[in-house]
């Protein structure tokens, strides 16, 4: 691989994230060839390379469409963020407090209780989190967090 | 990982489910951890950090036990 690909498989990795950032979805993969003026199949490729080499980002499964580039989720989730006129889906509250904390906005993650289904509202104003009282629970030691991505 | 109203809502959820209840923290140590942890994704140079440089994070917001290791080492 030269380091030209490499390069441009960075290039590609980046400008999804500005995707995600600017309008608070993932690019498909034909906005994507679209955009760097290459193939489906070349798209498919990198995309592939960048999930599997880089763990840069996830695929649906089976799929060549996004469904994760970390914190963001491609799909909706029961993490919504919200800033301004935007909103975004983080894969869970950690990544949901981590969209805000990327973009360097005040927002709010509204969520719910799983077990009480309270809706739960996190809110971050001037970069500090206001309401720290509730509890997060990880289910899985970190050591196999990566080993199914959907459930921590 | 989920948001509880409280301990008693995370005890309940994980006995409905057969769950063995993991890790608590409160949400504060949490945000900490998100303002650090993907820090870096809107770098034109990102690379993903190695396992040291993750377990480090984790260390430095206080996750330090057993639970909170990345490998089995």
């Amino acid at each position: 691989m030269t380091q030209g690909s490499l390069m441009l498989d960075s290039e590609i990795r980046l400008w999804i994230y500005q995707h995600f950032v600017d309008t608070g979805r993932a690019p498909s993969p034909v906005e994507i060839a679209a955009h760097f003026q290459l193939t489906p199949a070349e798209v498919e490729h990198r995309l592939r390379r960048l999930q599997e080499e880089a763990a840069a980002l996830v695929l649906l499964p089976g799929s060549s469409y996004i469904w994760m580039a970390e914190p963001f989720s491609a799909v909706p989730t029961p993490f919504l963020v919200r800033s301004g006129g935007g909103q975004w889906w983080g894969n869970c509250v950690w990544d949901a407090l981590a969209i805000l904390a990327l973009i360097g906005t005040d927002g709010v993650v509204s969520t719910a209780c799983p077990n009480s289904g309270q809706a739960l509202v996190l809110s971050v104003t001037k970069g500090s989190l206001a309401d720290a009282q509730r509890i997060v629970h990880f289910a899985v030691p970190a050591r196999e967090w990566w080993r199914d991505i959907g459930f921590t | 990982m989920l948001l509880f109203r409280s301990e008693d809502d995370i005890a309940a959820w994980c006995e409905q489910r057969h769950i063995t209840p993991g890790a608590t923290f409160d949400v504060a140590r949490l945000w900490r951890l998100a303002r650090v942890w993907y820090d870096d994704r809107l770098n034109s140079s990102w690379r993903r950090r190695t396992i040291q440089e993750r377990q480090a994070i984790l260390d430095a917001v206080g996750l330090s036990g057993s639970f909170w290791r990345l490998t089995d080492s």
